[in-house]
């Protein structure tokens, strides 16, 4: 666990729309300084509607929350924060200049800052054009340059690849940890394992909702575990329930996955043969980060 | 301090955005052509019908002119430019807000720094300066050419005096202001464009216009003494006030059902109504798009 001052901090946030749907569900998130904290989760899960409540856009039906050393919303906290959610939103009649300008008005910041964040997106060459005329590659750099005017200590970025080509998928997500270096944080949501593998440094996975599980991603993989192949199956999967918890054991493939410490190896063998199982193969290894997704998540996850 | 940033945001929205410039110049040129031109052409060119349907007896055309010239352009502007005014006015406040909620601008709005509140005080403010804009505009193009007409004509080029001119502006401004926030209040309600321009305009047109303006011909008195609760019956007072409309030199028209201070403190409370409802909506409700 990385010790640090916490930037995004929720305690028991939640959401209900309406009556039924419960899209966030006691939420506890931890965001240090200067991570890039990779906010994981698969569509639906409730990923847009806490970085909503983060930024004050939506109120929480329950919880709270501390962001930048401020409730959500409060404009010292927002002073601090540059954010894209969803698709980044600016008027289509004005140039990307114009738009950074009103942002900048807005946000009281100095005109200096809007040449240099136009040209750390590499859009230069197009701010005097219509924002409408942009590609959406082009549109969220600009949302990008937008965020970067604050000079913010926390960049909170809603699924920043989606829509975006692979070559811009691939320039976002390095755009992404340069600017994550130093002291800035980045809070980056997103659907594909693979990118915030890439990307980030801790992970929080979020899932219907609830965070299902947060750590660096070599506490995520977590200790060795053991898999097993054993017949009959059904009775395998009555002793190693009655031993280890139906939540530590995980059955693909015809074999058995075992959230144990690889240290229990023998145990579990002799309880298996003792109930009269035969025990085919008994190994331990390292779960992929992937197979820690689809545990916790069931879902492939963009995979 | 919030605020001056909106406030500085919201002028380079609304200097640059074609469609607060395209109202703007629709409400001058038909001004200039209806209200100034084509009666000019009229009265120049034609002789007045004999008949019922003519002039009152012993009034010419000369006389009908002098409507026409600088001493009663507060008058006529008013007359003639508030009405269609008032639908531009309230296309202006609906864009303001309305294309907000279309372009899903307004949580980028909200993401900046300004608080909610803040960011409405510094939006309706802009609306409300966008509407003195196209008052002295309207005014400043109607001096000008009641100025020129009376050159052309030789005619009378006194001005009205500096306090009616005073008070011209301000009314028309206050009619604008109330069309403005009306619409800005509708699309805030409905957080779109399309629903509240066609809601604004159909009260107008329905409520107002049409049932009010029936009820009352046929039933009269207790129908305008509801009436003169309602926001246009008011903007029509405020605009009686400063005197018939020059066409009707010489007919004898009825007062205004009621006097311009009650018409302006009306007019006031729908202002601050629609901040009122603005501000609760605006501050309640979360922004999900
Ligand atoms: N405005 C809304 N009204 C009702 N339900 C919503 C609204 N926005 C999102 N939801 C629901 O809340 C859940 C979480 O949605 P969202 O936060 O957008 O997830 P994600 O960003 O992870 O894809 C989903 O079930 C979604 O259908
Ligand atoms: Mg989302």
């Amino acid at each position: 666990m990385p010790a640090g001052e916490l930037v995004v901090e929720t305690r028991g946030l939640s959401k209900r729309y309406g009556n039924t749907v419960l899209a966030v569900d006691q939420l506890d998130l931890n965001v240090h300084r200067g991570e890039v904290y990779g906010f994981l989760g698969p569509n639906g899960a409730g990923k847009t509607t806490t970085l909503r409540m983060l930024l004050g856009l939506i109120r929480p039906t329950a919880g709270s929350a501390t962001v930048a050393g401020h409730a959500p919303g409060d404009p010292a906290g927002l002073a601090r924060i540059g954010a894209i959610i969803e698709t980044p939103a600016f008027y289509p009649y004005l140039s990307g200049w114009d738009n950074l300008k009103v942002v900048a008005d807005y946000a009281g910041v100095p005109d200096s800052r809007l040449a240099d964040a136009l040209e750390q997106v590499e859009l230069t060459p197009r701010a005097k054009t219509k924002f409408s005329t942009y590609s959406m590659g082009m549109k969220q750099r600009l949302g990008v340059a937008a965020a970067l005017i604050k000079e913010p200590e926390l960049l909170i970025l809603d699924e920043p690849t989606n829509g975006l080509d692979p070559q811009g998928m691939i320039d976002m997500r390095k755009l992404i940890v340069e600017l994550g270096k130093g002291d800035r944080t980045v809070l980056v949501s997103s659907h594909l394992l693979g990118e915030v593998e890439q990307m980030c440094t801790r992970i929080g996975v979020i899932q219907d909702g609830k965070l299902v599980a947060e750590g660096t991603i070599g506490e995520l993989r977590g200790a060795a575990t053991l898999t097993v192949r054993a017949a009959p199956v059904s009775q395998a999967q009555m002793v190693l329930t009655r031993m280890l918890g139906a939540d530590a054991v995980i059955q693909r493939d015809g074999a058995f996955r075992l959230r144990v410490d690889a240290g229990r190896a023998a145990e579990v063998n002799r309880e298996l043969v003792t109930a009269g199982v035969e025990v085919s193969e008994l190994v331990s290894g390292q779960r992929s980060l992937e197979d820690v997704f689809i545990e916790l998540t069931g879902t492939e996850g963009g995979l | 301090m919030n605020v001056l940033g909106v406030l500085q945001g919201e002028f380079l929205k609304l200097r640059k955005r074609p469609a607060v410039w395209v109202c703007i110049g629709i409400l001058l040129l038909l001004l200039l052509a209806f209200g100034y031109l084509l009666s000019w052409i009229v009265f120049t060119y034609t002789k007045p019908p004999t008949g019922p349907n003519g002039v009152p007896p012993g009034v010419t055309y000369a006389d009908l002119k002098k409507g026409l010239y600088p001493l009663h352009f507060i008058q006529n502007t008013l007359n003639g430019g508030t009405q269609l005014g008032g639908v531009l006015a309230l296309i202006i406040g609906v864009l303001s807000q309305g294309s907000e909620y279309g372009w899903g601008t307004v949580k980028t709005a909200f993401t900046q720094r300004p608080r909610r509140l803040e960011w409405l005080a510094g939006k309706l403010v802009s609306v409300a300066l966008t509407m003195l804009v196209m008052t002295l505009l309207l005014l400043a193009m109607a001096a000008l050419t009641s100025f020129v007409l009376a050159t052309i004509d030789g005619g009378d080029r006194t001005w009205p005096a500096a306090v009616v001119i005073l008070k011209g502006i301000l009314s028309a401004w206050l009619i604008y202001c109330f069309w403005g926030f009306f619409g800005f209040g509708l699309a805030t309600l409905f957080r779109q464009s399309a629903m509240a321009i066609g809601l604004g305009l159909a009260y107008a047109l329905v409520i107002e216009a049409l049932i009010f303006g029936l009820l009352s011909q046929f039933v009269g008195d207790p129908v305008r003494k509801v009436q003169q609760w309602f926001p246009l019956a008011n903007a029509q007072y405020l605009i009686q006030s400063f005197g018939p409309p020059t066409r009707e030199v010489g007919a004898n028209p009825r007062p205004p059902f009621a006097d311009a201070t009650h018409a302006v403190t009306m007019l006031l409370l729908y202002c601050v109504a629609f901040v009122i409802l603005s501000a609760v909506f605006l501050q309640r409700r979360d922004v999900t798009s």
